[in-house]
């Protein structure tokens, strides 16, 4: 368990979603990774019904690297609330589709697991129901649990393979720099990622 | 109509074909009735009977009369051919005489006039009575003679446990069994139930005993054990009856053995030396001795199961009833079950192997058999109510605190009872050998005091010794302490300025560091004394270059100058204890100006160093030597 950034890597015109996975496998593999399984964050949403006040969007989140739980993160129009539960949470949100109605589709991304030293690195292709949408790489720093004590490190390390695009660091991240970093800070970080892609593809749709 | 054929007609006297025509319809078709049945022609005559006529002669006469008046001839005829129910007419009529008179009496006896009801007196049974009487007498008799037996049965019982209080009652025995064990009755015999079963045991065989009265005890024990003590320990009234695979003594030691000696043992005997199969032993020890049978038969089998199954670098084997596995290079744990009928084998072997009885493994045998159970029946309780019973609580607190895949996999991880007990032997072998490397050193290094605390509290796998190093009558000035953690395989030695360091079992490893912290005590020791006595100590090295090669480690040394400055003190401290001291004087004693060397001047350079036969110097220890050296070398 270690601090974790989430990058999007831009597409460039003429390559596919495929190809631009298996070019950045050839980058990582050259730098001495090892693939370990496969990896998979999926992001489900449901839209309260109008008729019980102010509209509520609760995401719940699962991560293949914690497979005994479930992320939720209930945004109201002042808050947002993230909860950590079991497996069981699943089975309660399909108690609750009275109050919940499910309304937008799944998105995923999945891809490989590569380990290199210290280094975690997973590139997952995102789809919105079957339809690719972009790639995020994701790198986790384990020895380290403090991002202040590392985000140099890892943006280096980041900028070693990926070249110039990596500039910023995640917003969530910038203002817990000096705590202690959680697995929902990474929920955090593909969730808003995930938003981003759901609102291109509304526009562009 | 049969009649003289000359002047008689024929007449035909026969029924119309035709049926009734019961209604004819427009188009001219007619309907028939259909003819009578036998049974309705039958109910239809009946229906013309007249019942009700009074007198008996006017039905008699009605016919006679109507049939009078109309055809005398055809009267027999008739008679004959239209009553066939005359019996069953003259027995109404007769009822209904009866029923007349009857009738007449009880309005008669109704005035009370003329006519009394009076009831019947019943002499019937009067005849029989006397035998009754009798019969009753003897049955009573009987049943008085059955209890008086009785009687005199509880009678004499009661009299002779009044006589001797010792023969013990068969239902206050029972009473006593009830309470601890586990009984029930299954039609006529009461089988008990030894087995851990109900304690979460889910061993297979079962521990089913029967008790009976012991009716014929007395006599048989008195003939079978003259032996001395026999009479005067009370017979119960109890007899217990044991499986046979359950009966006798077993037991399971525990041995470790290095290059075949025995290092220690341990074995499990509820019993002991007072373990003899007598067939009169009190069933209290009968029970017990076989529920020990069954626990350990249970062990045994739980072992021997998981010896088989795990794959350890170096196989366990499991040969009959013993089971060998290796701890470490050299040393074997192996448990062994002895199960025997007969008291004097056992006593012998175990005199064979009580050389060394450690209770300590015998406990946690005992112990961890008794997890599993309690494991096996108290679960812990789901979370939320409905969530599925059997993980335990750190699983389901996993899913709530995000617990990583790496952290699950620890989570299924569980340890088998042959490994734990490997485990806590291979501990108890290493703290025993930890012991007696320390307590070697310390016999042999008498100059450092070192000093050894174990704590008393430990967990089974896990102890802890405290070492402290200082010199008598300067414990104040300085003292070196390190702390070694003993775990089952390694020894972990955390020193004070926070370095840790890992050794393996072999513990010429552990022996090597204590000797490297002696001599690094006694060179801190020795700079710490020079700042009491005012000395200032120039240089420092914890690794000499220098000098011959050592055999462990690097030699240790420092220089100290005296406060004038005109004194110079090397000492040199070797890892095997070996301590050299030079002593050097400032302005050179045997300065001889040279050719190179004209001036006087260069006699403060300091010279040569001589070394001080260090054996030959006063004081008690090292460091006692060194204050006495630098306050000599202080005041001249």
């Amino acid at each position: 368990m270690g601090v974790t950034i989430l990058h999007q890597f831009p597409m460039l015109e003429n390559r596919t979603g495929p190809q631009t996975i298996e070019f950045l496998t050839k980058r990582i593999v050259a730098l001495g990774a090892v693939q370990m399984g496969q990896f998979l964050v999926d992001c489900d949403s449901y839209i309260s019904m109008p008729s019980l006040g102010p509209q509520r969007t609760v995401h719940v989140l699962h991560n293949s690297e914690q497979p005994a739980s479930v992320f939720s993160i209930l945004e109201t129009n002042t808050k947002t609330i993230p909860l950590v539960a079991d497996g069981l949470f699943d089975l309660l949100m399909l108690k609750m589709t009275p109050i919940y109605t499910k309304k937008v589709a799944k998105i995923e991304s999945k891809g490989p697991r590569f380990e290199l030293a210290d280094f975690c690195i997973k590139l997952g292709s995102v789809t919105i129901s079957q339809n690719f949408k972009g790639v995020l790489v994701e790198v986790e720093y384990r020895p380290c649990v403090v991002p202040s004590n590392c985000v140099g490190l890892m943006r280096e390390f980041l900028q070693g393979f990926l070249g110039s695009c990596v500039q910023s660091l995640p917003a969530c991240l910038q203002n817990k720099m000096d705590e202690v970093y959680q697995p929902m800070d990474t929920i955090q970080q593909y969730l808003d990622h995930f938003l981003n892609f759901r609102k291109m593809a509304g526009y562009s749709g | 109509m049969a009649g003289l054929p000359g002047y008689t007609v024929n007449i035909a006297v026969e029924a119309p074909v035709e049926n009734q025509i019961q209604e004819i319809s427009y188009d001219g078709q007619e309907f028939y009735q259909t003819p009578l049945t036998m049974s309705e022609s039958l109910t239809k005559l009946a229906a013309k009977i007249d019942f009700s006529k009074t007198g008996c002669e006017d039905i008699k006469k009605d016919p006679e009369t109507s049939e009078n008046g109309e055809d005398e001839t055809s009267k027999d005829a008739y008679q004959s051919a239209i009553w066939p129910w005359d019996s069953v007419r003259n027995k109404l009529r007769n009822a209904y005489t009866e029923i007349c008179v009857l009738a007449d009496v009880v309005s008669i006896a109704k005035e009370k006039r003329y006519m009394v009801f009076d009831p019947i007196p019943q002499e019937m049974h009067e005849q029989k009575s006397m035998a009754q009487v009798y019969a009753r007498k003897k049955a009573l008799a009987g049943a008085a003679s059955v209890l008086l037996t009785a009687a005199e049965r509880l009678r004499t019982c009661q009299t002779e446990a009044a006589r001797n209080r010792a023969v013990p009652d068969f239902h206050i025995e029972l009473l006593r069994l009830r309470q601890s064990w586990r009984l029930k009755k299954v039609s006529n015999t009461i089988i008990g139930d030894l087995s851990y079963r109900t304690a979460g045991s889910k061993y297979a065989q079962t521990g089913l005993f029967e008790v009976t009265k012991a009716e014929d005890e007395p006599e048989t024990s008195g003939e079978s054990s003259p032996d001395p003590g026999g009479i005067a320990r009370p017979a119960s009234a109890l007899r217990v009856i044991i499986p046979s695979e359950l009966q006798g003594v077993a037991y399971i030691g525990v041995i470790v053995q290095k290059d075949q000696e025995d290092l220690c043992s341990a074995s499990i005997t509820s019993l002991g030396e007072r373990a003899v199969n007598h067939p009169d032993l009190h069933w209290r020890q009968k029970l017990e001795s076989a529920q020990n049978v069954l626990f350990c038969k249970e062990l045994f089998n739980q072992l021997a199961k998981e010896a088989v199954q795990l794959h350890a670098p170096i196989p366990h084997m499991v040969l009959g009833n013993q089971i060998m596995a290796s701890m470490f290079p050299g040393v074997q744990l192996i448990i062994h079950l002895t199960h025997s009928t007969t008291g004097g084998n056992v006593e012998k072997r175990e005199s064979g192997f009580k050389s060394e009885h450690d209770h300590v493994l015998e406990h946690s045998l005992h112990q961890l058999l008794r997890e599993v159970h309690h494991r096996n029946t108290h679960h812990p309780f789901p979370h939320p109510s409905s969530a599925p019973l059997g993980p335990s609580k750190r699983r389901c607190l996993a899913g709530p605190t995000a617990a990583d895949r790496y952290q699950l996999l620890e989570m299924t991880k569980s340890q088998t009872l042959l490994e734990q007990i490997i485990q806590q032997a291979q501990h108890f072998f290493l703290r025993i050998r930890t012991e007696y490397v320390l307590d070697t050193i310390i016999k042999e290094v008498k100059d450092p005091i070192i000093v050894s605390h174990w704590n008393a509290l430990n967990s089974p796998c896990v102890s802890c010794v405290k070492i402290n190093i200082m010199t008598h009558g300067y414990d104040t000035v300085c003292r070196t302490s390190l702390v070694i953690q003993v775990a089952d395989k390694s020894l972990k030695c955390v020193c004070r300025d926070g370095r840790v360091m890992h050794m393996s079992y072999e513990l010429q490893e552990l022996r090597d560091l204590i000797f490297c912290q002696i001599y690094q005590h006694q060179i801190t020791a020795v700079q710490q004394l020079a700042r009491c006595m005012g000395w200032q100590y120039l240089s420092n090295s914890t690794h000499l270059g220098i000098g011959a090669v050592e055999p462990l480690g690097n030699a240790s040394s420092c220089i100290l100058a005296s406060p004038m400055g005109d004194r110079l003190i090397a000492v040199r401290c070797e890892p095997q204890g070996a301590v050299q001291v030079s002593i050097a004087h400032s302005p050179k004693k045997d300065f001889f100006s040279g050719q190179l060397v004209k001036e006087r001047k260069w006699e403060n350079l300091g010279g040569a160093f001589k070394e001080v036969r260090w054996d030959k110097m006063e004081g008690k220890n090292f460091l006692n030597k060194m204050e006495l050296l630098m306050a000599s070398l202080t005041s001249s």
